[in-house]
């Protein structure tokens, strides 16, 4: 080999190896591409927002959608926050406590904060498992909360400088509807999906129980936005293309005169 | 001397089943197990006993024309002879992006979730059933990426953990393959030359075997998912993601729903070309659609276009497929070695055969010994050349571990790599689910072997 060092060989034997003994290379996933945004401004706009104004988003990421009418949806939107709104206000006054946690105590609901880090574009911030279990995925919380430091963010978010116990809030309801299932709008209100003779599907609507739950996580929070907004905030934190992306997404649902995108 | 050669070929056969196991590149492995195959069974002529060559006609050649004249069949017309499975494969890809262009893909997927509405179990069933139905015409990497990203939101939304729906759609996926032309044509070249046993069609397949492998896989696979979530309480999530642009696809008019089967029902119906099938069905979507509204020369690009990511979507695989060929060839050359040393306990029953490869399922995972897109290729040659079986009979005994086990369970299948990585299951999860499903399917379909393919008359072997 002569003069050639040993550490220059195996650069030079790196590209051989590699096309015998490399790995079966498949398909990458791809994400798509979007401009980045500044964080503050996005919230800024977001948190003129109404959480009922979120109907179309909501709505967007309910599989059934294609069956409704917007007008449908607006009504169901209207329907599911004075819901929400109002659990969150018989719960506060059952417990005699505002303080979520304390809540999800009472209620007898086991909540977990194990860390699960995100590392796709989807990203997940807590999950209800039936019949009474929380999860909430800190590692989404931390990244979120290191923005809250940010004086032009917290500002918008009004001094609300735990993320978790919003995201506990929105997990609490889903256990709320669960147990007045009978009597509560989100899962009373179903949809005739079809009908041959006396055979028949009707289905739920996720999307009314997720805009509750939004709804009853700002009144028992008592929030000055919609939580809503959350989901850039925390998808920011582990890719600021992605929450952009997602940004100008939910700008093109609201009405003309509403945001600009 | 032929025992000695005869294990050292049997070593290198293990070998080449590790180095699979260990996802290293297939292309480059069958490459290098070929020219070791072609060396040690010629080379070795010079030092058998005269018996064993006179017993064995194929490894005879007395001049160098003769010894250029094999190495001519391994190297030049065994892979030139998959030119005709790789046009189908094209047009294949073709017609699969064609399908996801014009929105007819995700229609069928919304649509059919929309009967369903919040009950998961049902929905699977029926997104199951779509899906099983869209993969007998679409195949290839980019259409079940292009599927999935539909699909797999769709599920979580509707509370289903997410192993639960990766396994789901992925068993479907490959019941869908069972009846695919295109699937069809590149397995039957690993048994005999495209123009032999004509008879041995895709219609006749499916009518004897076909319908029932991929009606057990449907069924077992959507019972199993049954299973799983009833042991997991439903869940809400709330995450949050950006739409994919497949996603947010305008609906295709209903009335072109029907098109994805078009290709399959003409092939299996009436024996019709599967290229014309794809051509037909494929123009049919892009008038109907509305795709074909810009200029002559718009259109054109644009049919180029699909045509172009098409044969993208299948590239990965080309260099492997004209590469398998050549090892399909030269295993007849190592196979009398073979015979000396595992002759005599190689199965020669058809029951046996198919009890041994129930048995041996798992070693379809990880591109091992039983599956036709990794080592099982080579298990083939020895196989069909040390015992005689019907040509149907042995490709039903092979796509069970390729389809249900490699394509439909297994983490080196690249788009199950993908949608582990899309959806963020881990592999053990994804395994503990898929792998008891695919010994209960597979059992069923060798008992299906076993009542429908048992038995055939000379007509269905190889001269």
């Amino acid at each position: 080999m002569g003069s050639m060092d040993r550490e220059e060989f195996k650069r030079l034997m790196k590209p051989i190896a590699d096309g015998l003994f490399g790995k079966q290379q498949g398909p990458r996933y791809e994400k798509p591409h979007y401009t980045v945004r500044p964080l503050n401004e996005m919230l800024k706009e977001l948190a003129k927002v109404e959480t009922v104004d979120y109907y179309r988003y909501a709505f967007s990421r309910d599989p059934i959608n294609g069956k409704f009418t917007d007008e449908q949806r607006k009504s169901w939107a209207k329907e599911a926050v004075k819901c929400g709104k109002e659990y969150a206000q018989k719960i506060r006054q059952q417990y005699s406590t505002s303080e979520i946690q304390t809540i999800a105590k009472k209620l007898g609901l086991d909540v977990r904060y194990p860390d699960f880090p995100n590392k796709t574009d989807r990203v997940l911030f807590a999950e209800f498992h039936e019949p009474n279990i929380v999860e909430i995925y800190m590692d989404a919380m931390k990244k979120a909360d290191k923005f809250l430091k940010d004086e032009s963010i917290s500002a918008i978010m009004k001094g609300h400088t735990k993320v978790s116990k919003i995201i506990l809030a929105h997990e609490v309801f889903h256990y709320v509807e669960e147990k007045y299932s009978k009597e509560i709008f989100t899962q009373t209100e179903k949809t005739r999906l079809w009908s041959i003779g006396p055979v028949h599907n009707d289905s739920k609507v996720i999307a009314i129980s997720e805009i509750a739950a939004m709804a009853f996580a700002e009144e028992i929070n008592e929030l000055a936005f919609s939580p809503y907004i959350l989901d850039v905030l925390m998808v920011y934190g582990y890719d600021p293309e992605e929450a952009s992306g997602l940004y100008e997404e939910i700008c093109g649902y609201f009405d003309k005169e509403g945001l600009q995108a | 001397m032929s025992f000695v050669i005869g294990v050292i070929l049997l070593l290198t056969f293990f070998g080449l089943a590790y180095y699979c196991i260990k996802g290293h590149n297939l292309m480059i492995g069958f490459l290098v197990i070929t020219i070791i195959w072609t060396a040690l069974p010629l080379i070795g002529t010079l030092f058998v006993d005269q018996t064993f060559l006179e017993a064995n006609k194929v490894l005879q050649f007395s001049d160098m024309k003769g010894l250029v004249k094999i190495l001519n069949g391994i190297y030049q017309s065994a892979p030139e002879g998959w030119g005709t499975t790789l046009v189908n494969v094209c047009w294949g890809a073709w017609f699969g992006r064609v399908l996801m262009d014009t929105g007819i893909a995700s229609t069928l997927i919304r649509k059919t979730v929309e009967l369903g509405g919040d009950k998961p179990i049902i929905t699977i069933a029926l997104l199951n059933i779509v899906t099983a139905i869209i993969f007998t015409s679409m195949t290839g990497a980019g259409p079940v990426i292009a599927i999935g990203v539909i699909v797999l939101p769709i599920l979580f939304s509707l509370g289903v953990p997410k192993p639960i729906a990766l396994f789901s759609f992925m068993g479907s996926v490959a019941a869908g393959i069972y009846l695919n032309p295109v699937n069809f044509a590149q397995y039957r070249a690993f048994f005999i030359k495209p123009e032999e046993m004509p008879d041995f069609t895709l219609g006749w397949y499916a009518s004897k075997w076909g319908y029932a492998a991929f009606g057990i896989m449907l069924v077992v696979t959507t019972v199993f998912t049954g299973i799983y979530l009833t042991r997991n309480k439903a869940r809400h999530a709330w995450a949050a993601q950006s739409r994919t642009p497949q996603a947010a696809q305008k609906d295709a008019p209903l009335y072109t729903l029907i098109l994805p089967v078009v290709p399959v029902v003409l092939n299996i119906a009436f024996n019709f070309s599967v290229i014309g099938g794809f051509v037909i069905a494929g123009f049919l979507a892009l008038f109907l659609c509305g795709r074909m509204t810009g200029t002559f020369k718009e259109n054109c690009q644009l049919v180029n276009k699909l045509y172009y990511d098409g044969v993208v979507d299948t590239a990965p695989l080309v260099g492997f497929l004209l590469t398998l060929p050549m090892f399909n060839a030269v295993a007849k050359y190592a196979s009398p070695y073979f015979s000396v040393v595992i002759g005599d306990i190689m199965p020669r029953s058809e029951i046996v055969v198919c009890i041994v490869f129930a048995l041996l399922l798992g070693m379809g995972l990880f591109r091992g010994p039983m599956t036709l897109v990794g080592c099982g290729a080579a298990t083939l040659g020895v196989l069909s050349n040390v015992a005689s079986f019907s040509v149907p009979f042995l490709y039903a005994v092979f796509a069970i571990p390729t389809i249900t086990v490699n394509i439909g369970s297994c983490i080196t299948q690249s788009w199950v790599a993908w949608g582990l990585a899309y959806s963020k299951v881990e592999s053990k999860d994804f395994l503990k689910l898929s792998i008891p499903n695919a010994y209960v399917t597979g059992i069923l379909q060798y008992a299906a072997i076993i009542i429908f393919l048992g038995g055939l008359g000379a007509e269905w072997f190889i001269k």
